[in-house]
């Protein structure tokens, strides 16, 4: 959450849509974040918007683990390329296009 | 600690056994056309990447989130030695491939200087490759870095040719 939250302010309707969670579940996890003091909560109309705290960005959105997430989750994807590849392969009996 | 050498915690390996032949691993790993499909975290897409794959060649590529932020990032090939080791750099760029502070995308990072990327692949032999990326390694280490593999490789075919001439005799 704090990582989507990093890419900029979202309402909780629209957390709620990106994590496929009940409303509920967002708003027991926001009120978590506020207390923690890593989020900001502000009304929008009648949207609740959610934005990270300027200071809470800079210790988490540090480089190590962007770094790190960005290959290991390239990895997964990797895996998956290569096996439809082996697949292709087989099924064009090697040949190569 | 000197100012220059990188922290140890600043390392980053990342090992992974992939179910297929090192040739294949090597050209999806190579190939715009295969990197466009794993370039980038989950939920992320690859809509462009160029590469000039040869030493001093450059790289650029995209990925852009789910909610449509585009990230590029470029870099350059610094050492290729074929179906086993690349040595390259990486950094943020805008979409012409030119250098930006990673701050512009909000991402706050330490700049090591003289840091590189080291992909190792290595044949286990029994269709299976690992593929080893250490991040972040100065260039002296990157240079040396997957020679311990290859010497064991090395000593492995020796042990085996002793093997066989011990057995022919």
């Amino acid at each position: 959450m704090i990582e989507r939250l990093s890419h900029g302010p979202a309402s909780v309707h629209g957390l709620t849509e990106a994590f496929a969670l009940s409303q509920q579940m967002i708003s027991k996890h926001v009120a978590c974040l506020i207390r923690a003091r890593i989020v900001i909560k502000t009304k929008r109309g009648r949207e609740s918007v959610c934005t990270l705290r300027p200071e809470a960005i800079k210790s988490v959105s540090d480089w190590a683990a962007y770094y790190r997430r960005f290959w290991e989750e390239s990895f997964d994807k990797l895996d998956v390329v290569v096996n439809q590849m082996k697949k292709t392969e087989v099924r064009d009996g090697k040949k190569h296009g | 600690m000197e100012k220059n050498t990188v922290d140890e915690t600043e390392r980053m390996v990342i090992t992974r056994v992939f179910d297929a032949p090192r040739e294949l691993v090597w050209k999806a790993w190579t190939d715009p056309q295969y990197v466009m499909q794993w370039w980038g975290p989950k939920g992320f897409t690859s809509p462009f990447c160029e590469m000039d794959f040869r030493v001093g060649g450059k790289f650029r590529c995209c990925m852009r989130s789910p909610d449509g932020q585009e990230f590029w990032n470029a870099g350059e090939y610094h050492e290729i030695v074929l179906h086993e080791k690349i040595v390259s750099s990486m950094y943020f760029a805008d979409p012409q491939g030119n250098k930006v502070e990673p701050e512009q995308y909000g991402i706050e990072h330490e700049a090591i200087d003289g840091a590189y990327d080291v992909t190792i692949f290595e044949d286990l032999g029994n269709g299976q490759t690992k593929l080893t990326f250490i991040g972040n390694e100065p260039m002296e280490s990157a240079i040396n870095s997957g020679q311990i593999e290859g010497w064991n490789q090395i000593l492995d075919k020796v042990a085996e040719l002793i093997g066989g001439l011990a057995s022919a005799k």
